[in-house]
């Protein structure tokens, strides 16, 4: 059967891979992705289940799914042109996909379809970093956590812990780490960038406490405090924190095994071995 | 509702190069192509992005016109510009 091994929360901010390297492997961000990448290869993942929030770049207002999963033996990105990032090809899996997307559906979660697309930095900037030769395959579940109304904390955790099942009963001995991309607070290009960036961080508390929150293993304190109205306070893209809410439905209140705030920039990197 | 072409117009910056380029070289023939209300075309043309923010246009969308450089906005002046709106 088909395990958890782990769970890994990032950020999945475009400027950084052109930031690292400029600045080299000793800079911060470098660092710290480097410890979530050394996490990662000890889980010798198989899989990656990665939830993510698109910016508008694999679906569009035109037709925009709450949930949506990628079926798909490849797929490549970015889209949306970071500096210093190769389009990539990135392998996935169909067939588990498949899986979790009927038993997703039978729980109640209407995943949409999607078999021909492409992604954007939210994917593939992690990834860069952490897996740059491609060759652990790569499940994306999209959550819609830009665009109002977004799906409850509540929901997205369920449906994390309905994908943990469903991965719990796919019959291969796969080893699978699931990933959460996103901020928690990050105004990007909004009214509430700071002087002279293209972002900004309007509300740091709110980093601090999901924190704190992570560090004691405080899901539920966690789903109370994250309403909409929360995130969306804390900037326009701080419904990202509905990916990091999703990856915690592996996880349940397992303490993590480190947070790394950078709070200053309204995020951090985490870590859960699972056994 | 043509916030959403507008959003859609932002979109296609970042992604259709030639329609980029006729952005650069001639904003107000590179949109007509879209169906505007007035107020949005004046708007866009200006690069009045505090004015498109409160019509509803999406933040990291209109993102891609200073990025690109369309419209007379370059990152300083969408930075002075967008903060306005708040």
């Amino acid at each position: 059967m088909a395990q958890i091994v782990g769970a890994l929360g990032v950020p999945h901010t475009p400027l950084y891979p052109a930031l690292v390297e400029r600045e080299g492997p000793q800079c911060e961000t470098a660092r710290y992705f480097a410890a979530v990448t050394s996490e990662l290869e000890a889980m010798r993942p198989d899989l990656i289940v990665m939830f993510d929030t698109d910016h508008l770049n694999t679906f569009f207002l035109d037709n925009l799914p709450v949930f949506a999963i990628g079926v798909t033996e490849t797929f490549k990105g970015p889209n949306d042109e970071p500096r210093a990032v190769p389009i990539y090809t990135i392998k996935s899996r169909a067939d588990v996909a498949a899986h979790l997307r009927r038993v997703a559906i039978e729980a109640g979660f209407d995943l949409a379809l999607a078999q021909e697309f492409t992604v954007d930095h939210s994917v593939v900037v992690p990834l860069h970093f952490m897996t740059p030769g491609m060759r652990i395959p790569v499940i994306p579940i999209f959550v819609s956590g830009h665009v109002p109304p977004l799906p409850s904390a509540r929901r997205c955790y369920e449906l994390g812990r309905t994908v943990t099942r469903a991965i719990e009963s796919w019959p291969e001995p796969l080893r699978v780490v699931v990933m959460g991309s996103g901020s928690f607070s990050l105004e990007v290009f909004g009214p509430r960038i700071a002087p002279g960036r293209s972002d900004g961080v309007p509300d740091p508390d709110w980093a601090r406490r999901i924190c704190a929150l992570l560090e004691q293993g405080a899901v539920s304190k966690l789903l109370e405090e994250a309403t909409q109205e929360q995130m969306l306070r804390a900037g326009n893209v701080g419904g990202e924190l509905l990916d990091w809410i999703a990856m915690l439905g592996a996880v349940g209140e397992t303490r993590p095994r480190f947070v790394t705030p950078q709070t200053e920039q309204g995020h951090a990197y985490a870590a859960w071995t699972l056994s | 509702m043509s916030v959403y072409a507008v959003n859609h117009l932002c979109r296609e910056v970042l992604r259709d190069h030639a329609f980029r380029a006729a952005m650069k070289a001639d904003p107000a023939a590179a949109i007509v192509r879209y169906e505007l209300t007035d107020e949005e075309r004046q708007a866009l043309l200006a690069g009045d992005v505090a004015k498109l923010y409160r019509l509803g246009v999406n933040a990291f969308l209109m993102g891609y016109l200073p990025r690109f450089e369309v419209c007379g906005l370059t990152m300083p002046v969408y930075n002075e510009r967008i903060r306005s709106a708040r």
